[in-house]
């Protein structure tokens, strides 16, 4: 039973290999035997879910000679992440089966995107530095085979290009601090090294270890300023996105979660993803906000909810950025293979007439009934068990909950819209807390609690309630200040990302004319 | 250098006027939510397609025919015959066509060389630096652009306040980009300009040394370069013009690249000064076509001959017998030609039902404003203005208007809770799993589109009386339906029923501006069950039966379902009439998938057609018009009883009803008109898909609610997307000019011709093909241009000395 989980990987890696023999024009046994092995794994990563309700996280044996090889670790972590990724698998390989029918590689296409998602499971899985490593750069290497299906396309090459820098640096990240925990501890496995990290075990090599954890997660996963690439890769088909953005742009966020032990052991890093993760997030949401091509703008928001979910890491909340995760993974991966229907929503957006505008006193209102709601549903699912960060978060939250009594409290809003978005506000919060509380309890014998905070966590625990709330309060009034002239110039820069991306194309001389590229050599060798 | 008194300045006028023809030479392009097939030849129309050919490659580098192996194959299969490449080659103007039939035919077996656009100055400072201003202009233009342009994609819209030019200049002021990437000082360049854009344009027409001669196609070139946005633009310009109005958007577009050549000029001009010299003596010479565009045009000009003689062999055969007396059904479809393939299923499963075909939008130029909603949408061609104004649903229905109207503005709210800054975070971890059932229910396709149910549609303000029977009578004499009603008679617009896709509108009704053709077919049922206006109607001569229902239908032409509107007019005694109606259509729908199955890769059965229109990945649900190529006016009686294949618009038209030539004056001035944009679009798109089509559809990115981009940004992409044209491995498209037949006598369309210019030129210039059908129905006379018509099947024909050459 201890390789169980391994079967799902191994399906979607035949599939590959038959993907590579049959790349060519609608190739109908791989797309059954695709579908097939993608339904296949998510049925042994539901076993392996069962079978982890009635015993002990575990890892495996390792497969393989000295310390490399292949180990499973199974607890909950990787349960959760496996049933995701297999769904989502399922569904992106599904919907490619449709979509790129008539193309002339869809062969190697499902091919490749077999291969990639091999890649992350195997990743998930990983019992050992080793095969992490291993499994970390080959998902980076197959989703640019993927990123670059057209490879003559300018536009896919200057992201693939912009990719490269940050995900080599990553992949360099990564390994060395590999190294400096085998280094440290004497082992490859991952669950001594937690065990012993979470026992205090630490020192200049792990803590050093966990900064490079950071550099390649907070790179990873597109914060700013290097979330220029993932903004930019909406040149390859849109299956492509929805796996990027709901399954491999969340390595970052699984590698904080898996070595949560080992990065709690440097109480100085947790302020930077803090402060990196708090910033990506605003920074990414205003920018979402002036986006008006639909996939673009999702792109921000995956920026924005990734640095949400670095925040979380930062202030040690494991099991909700484990919960963020999974939440985002499944709105994104809907959100862009549903993007077509752009058209049709913007236009019944326009139908019911124009939209009320909250004006100051109805936002003040909205914030109150907010906080009072929190009050509410947090005594009901007991505050006293929360640790401040929790709390804190939780705050943040229902500021986002008080826009949408604001929108109700109106002036102009009409009694039954007050008690619609009322009731909605309500069903929002419940659901949040108990969402939570079921992340916590899922991971309670895996992921480490909050720290306790000291004066410097306390610092940016209200550093971070008050940005957010400002933002919150600006965004509630929004249209009474944003088409002020004043804001304008504002406007056009946030709209340009502040520019971050147009540097990194210069630096990287991503306007060069076009030449052969090297991707396009290889596509035709 | 910023003055050149050699170059002498151009005065406003004539400035203006350049500016104005070069957005006339821009076709429009409707916002996808009410999408419309345009003729991308539009400001072309006067000239013939050697001509614009030569045209789109000096602007565009683009043929406008196909490749020279495409005709080749068709040569050596035999379906272009050696008697189809003289006619079109005897027939071809201009002294520079081959010699003979064998030249001609030697140039098909060689390729014709790819035309080379001349370069922008954007052209020649990526050479002289490197750097591809090209692409940075187009996508630092189409990034202003989608946000001006935005209807309500991003939550903080653009401000619009100043007009294009103002809007641009206001961003592109604060834009650091530009100089980021190398060309300093763009943004105080811009600050410095003209704050008009007609000044704008004066300065830099003589900074760039423009003469007056090189203006048009450089200035149709730059527009060009702007895709989509410049449709866009000329699509807000024909509405206004319609509307008795102007609109500048789009002379204001050409300012913005104008001032960006400027930039660039002057940021290297030491380079770039020569060559653009030698380049604006080519824009200043006069267009000619070259020889092998010349070529292409006659191989283009065959293909459509050999098209025309099967259409001929179809028309020659015999009709079927007609079977008289009361019929026991009539339906009323859309020209459109998905319905020829429905109209001959629903004959088929009972030869005595009568099918007619009109223009879609039933007579009745509706802006429709559908339940619970404030939009005016126009339900008509977009040639016309409205007529009339409706509204989904009366008085009684207001309550249950009221009610939807706060169920959408909730869930609107909750819309802008899951998009606003701070709240995202909050939408996603209360409930990102309620996304596991939709992923499942959308990859399952067990979300089932219903087709639309509004109440039925009223006019509003209402018609008096007079209004209502003039307009029934027009429209009835127009349908050439004025005796032997049946007992029901069913008014049938059609839609498509699509999920997740961009361009679900070009699926619907192109007579109905893009629209399902519901409300229009609805609206005329109730006009036509009126007792007051039948009373009125019989006086002149229209005597409906008491015992005639009028029922308003929808024909969805992705699943061959047919929905009856029959609640609108309850009627008990008609209820065993509905029931058989229902299950003959039921039965025709399940003939018409069987044989639109055969075409759509994939579909396997008719069975595989339902689950493809709820498929939320299929980007082929339907083929719409593809493979359309003719037009026919006539009774049915000439096409009843063998297959068109889904390849021509049906109009019934009977002239010897026709008095005075007005229903047909009516016919070659609209639907003829609305059928060959169709067919040109589907030609654009086929031969200059770079140009003139939307790209592919796996990497579309819906922009700004109106259109899509090809990948990250860049232009907007108007057409029709590849996967609409090809099905991976061939075209379905054959790119022909439509092939338009006419039942009536050449006089009264020679007379109808020389009335409407504009029509004229679409067949002097050959984007129509026109042929007079005999009183058997035979295509008997062939237009040829300048008013002659010359006989089909002539003996008199010169046996050519060509043929003897070969």
């Amino acid at each position: 039973m201890d390789f169980l989980p391994l079967w799902a990987p191994s399906a979607l890696l035949l599939s590959a290999a038959l993907g590579f023999c049959i790349p060519g024009r609608r190739p109908r046994t791989l797309l059954k035997s695709a579908e097939v092995a993608a339904l296949a794994a998510i049925a042994f990563a539901s076993l392996s879910a069962t079978w982890l309700g009635f015993h002990a996280p575990s890892t495996s044996p390792l497969l393989g000679f000295g310390s490399f090889g292949i180990s499973v670790r199974l607890d909950a972590v990787s349960a959760v992440m496996l049933l995701l990724v297999t769904f989502v698998g399922w569904v992106v390989l599904r919907y490619s089966a449709t979509y790129l029918d008539g193309e002339g590689r869809q062969g190697a296409f499902v091919g490749w995107l077999c291969l990639t998602l091999a890649s992350v499971m195997l990743l998930i899985l990983a019992g050992n530095l080793v095969q992490l490593v291993a499994s970390w750069i080959a998902t980076s290497l197959s989703l640019n085979r993927l990123l670059l299906f057209y490879p003559d396309r300018m536009a896919a090459q200057r992201a693939a290009r912009k990719k490269f820098v940050p995900a080599r640096t990553a992949d360099t990240a990564l390994s060395g601090a590999a190294i400096l925990l085998a280094l440290h501890y004497h082992t490859t496995d991952i669950a001594t090294i937690l065990s012993a990290a979470r026992a205090g075990d630490g020192g200049a090599l792990p803590v050093s270890a966990a900064a490079l954890l950071a550099v390649a997660a907070m790179l990873k996963s597109a914060q700013f300023p290097t979330h220029g690439w993932l903004t930019e890769v909406m040149e390859t088909p849109t299956p492509v996105s929805a796996l990027l953005h709901a399954g491999v742009i969340n390595a970052g966020g699984f590698l904080l979660i898996r070595f949560a032990d080992v990065i709690l052991l440097a109480p100085t890093l947790l302020a930077i993803l803090v402060m990196v993760g708090g910033f990506t997030a605003v920074f990414g949401s205003l920018v979402m906000l002036t986006q008006p091509a639909v996939k673009t703008s999702l792109a921000w928001s995956t920026v924005a909810q990734m640095g949400f979910m670095m925040l979380e890491c930062g202030l040690g909340l494991f099991p909700l950025a484990l919960l963020h995760i999974v939440a985002h993974s499944l709105y994104k991966a809907h959100s862009f293979l549903a993007s077509g229907g752009a058209v049709e929503r913007v236009a019944t957006q326009r139908r019911p007439g124009p939209v009320a505008i909250p004006k100051a006193g109805a936002v003040g209102r909205a914030f109150l009934a907010a906080l009072a709601l929190y009050a509410l549903v947090g005594l009901a699912f007991g505050f006293e068990h929360k640790s401040p960060q929790a709390i804190a978060l939780g705050a943040i939250l229902i500021f986002g909950v008080a826009y949408l009594l604001a929108q109700g409290l109106a002036d102009a809003a009409p009694r039954a819209l007050t008690r619609k978005t009322a009731l909605y506000a309500i069903a929002t919060s419940v659901s949040y807390f108990a969402l939570q509380a079921g992340a916590v309890w899922l991971t309670s014998s895996v992921l480490p609690a909050a720290p306790t905070p000291g004066p410097l966590e306390w610092a940016l625990i209200i550093l971070a309630v008050i940005s957010f709330g400002f933002v919150a309060v600006v965004q509630a009034m929004f249209p009474l200040w944003a088409y002020h002239p004043a804001a304008a110039g504002l406007r056009v820069h946030l709209s340009n990302g502040f520019y971050a991306n147009a540097v990194f194309d210069r630096l990287l001389r991503g306007w060069a004319l076009q030449r052969p590229s090297r991707a396009l050599r290889r596509s035709q060798s | 250098m910023m003055n050149h008194p050699e170059f002498p300045l151009i005065d406003t006028e004539s400035l203006k006027h350049a500016a104005n023809q070069a957005a006339l030479a821009i076709p429009p392009a409707w916002p996808l939510a009410s999408s419309v097939a345009v003729n991308p030849f539009l400001g072309q129309s006067g000239e013939g397609l050697a001509e614009v050919g030569a045209r789109l490659a000096r602007v565009a580098g683009v043929a406008v025919t196909m490749p020279r192996a495409w005709y080749q194959e068709r040569i050596a299969s035999g379906a272009i015959s050696d008697a189809d490449l003289a006619d079109a080659l005897i027939n071809a103007p201009g002294d520079r066509r081959p010699a003979h039939l064998a030249a001609l035919k030697a140039m098909a077996l060689t390729l014709s060389p790819t035309p080379k656009a001349l370069p922008t100055i954007a052209d020649l400072a990526a050479q002289a630096s490197g750097i591809d201003w090209r692409a940075l202009i187009a996508e630092r233009l189409g990034s202003w652009a989608a946000g001006y342009f935005d209807v309500g994609q991003a939550l903080w819209a653009a401000p619009r306040g100043a007009g294009a030019y103002g809007a641009w200049r206001a961003v592109a002021t604060h834009d650091l980009t530009p100089e980021i990437v190398g060309l300093r000082g763009f943004a105080t360049h811009v600050s410095k300009a003209p704050d008009n854009a007609c000044g704008a344009m004066a300065r830099a027409v003589q900074r760039l040394r423009l003469s007056a001669g090189a203006l048009e196609t450089y200035f149709h070139q730059l527009l060009l370069n702007l895709g989509g946005w410049a449709q866009y633009a000329r699509y807000l310009s024909w509405r206004a013009e319609l509307g008795g109005a102007s609109d500048e958007t789009i002379t204001e577009l050409l300012a913005v690249r104008l001032i960006w050549e400027e930039a660039l000029f002057e940021r290297y001009v030491e380079q770039i000064a020569d060559p653009w010299t030698a380049v604006l003596a080519e824009h200043a010479a006069p267009l000619a076509p070259t020889a092998d565009q010349i070529v292409d045009t006659i191989l283009q000009e065959a293909s459509e001959r050999a098209a025309q003689r099967s259409l001929a062999l179809f028309l020659s055969a015999a009709a079927p017998a007609v079977s008289e007396g009361r019929p026991p059904l009539q339906v009323a479809f859309c020209i459109d030609v998905r319905s020829e393939v429905f109209r001959r299923a629903l004959e088929g499963v009972n030869p005595g039902i009568q099918t007619l075909g009109f223009a879609g939008f039933f007579g009745l130029t509706a802006s429709h404003r559908r339940f619970a909603s404030d939009v005016h949408e126009l339900r008509l061609p977009v040639l016309l203005n409205p007529a009339v104004t409706t509204c989904a649903g009366g008085t009684h229905d207001l309550p249950a208007d009221q009610a939807m109207r706060f169920k959408a503005r909730a869930r609107r709210a909750w819309v802008r809770f899951k998009l606003a800054a701070v709240s995202s975070f909050a939408f996603v971890e209360a409930t990102g799993p309620i996304y596991i059932g939709k992923l499942l229910t959308d990859s399952l396709g067990l979300h089932r589109a219903s087709p639309p149910n509004d109440p039925a549609p009223s006019f509003d303000p209402a018609l008096d009386i007079a209004t209502r029977v003039q307009a029934a009578e027009t429209i009835l004499r127009a349908m050439s339906l004025t005796a032997n009603f049946a007992r029901l008679v069913l008014i049938a617009g059609h839609g498509a029923n699509v999920v997740n896709n961009p361009h679900a509108s070009a699926l619907h009704c192109g007579a109905c501006g893009g629209y399902s053709g519901e409300v229009n077919a609805r609206l005329l049922a109730s006009l036509l069950n009126d007792t007051a206006v039948r009373a009125d109607l019989k006086s002149r001569g229209i005597a409906i039966p008491a015992d005639s229902l009028f029922v308003g239908a929808l024909h969805d032409t992705t699943t061959d379902a047919v929905t009856l509107y029959s609640d609108d007019h309850p009627s008990p005694t008609h209820d065993e009439d509905l029931k058989t109606a229902t299950t003959r259509l039921a039965a025709a729908g399940q003939a018409t998938r069987g044989e639109r199955a055969l075409r759509l890769p994939g579909a396997d059965t008719e069975r595989g057609i339902a689950r493809r229109s709820r498929d939320w990945a299929e980007v082929r649900p339907e083929w719409a018009l593809a493979g359309c190529q003719a037009f026919i006016a006539a009774p049915r009686t000439r096409t009843a009883g063998r297959s068109l294949a889904g390849r021509a618009f049906l109009h019934d038209y009977d002239w010897r009803q026709d008095s005075r030539f007005g229903v047909l004056e009516l016919i070659m001035t609209a639907p003829v008109v609305v059928a060959s944009w169709i067919s040109l679009q589907y030609y654009g798109s086929t031969v200059a898909p770079d140009v003139f089509g939307a790209g592919n559809k796996l990497l579309h990115n819906v922009v700004g609610g109106i259109g899509v981009l090809e990948g990250n940004g860049g232009i907007l992409r108007a057409g029709l997307p590849w996967q609409s044209i090809h099905d991976g491995e061939r075209y379905v498209h054959e790119p022909l000019r439509l092939t338009v037949c006419i039942e009536a006598p050449r006089e009264a369309m020679t007379g109808i011709l020389t009335r409407h210019e504009g029509v004229r030129a679409l067949f002097d210039h050959r984007w129509l093909h026109l042929f007079a059908l005999d009183d058997d129905g035979r295509m008997k006379w062939r237009y040829a241009g300048d008013l002659q018509w010359t006989p089909m099947n002539d003996s008199t024909r010169p046996e050519y000395p060509l043929r003897i050459a070969v």
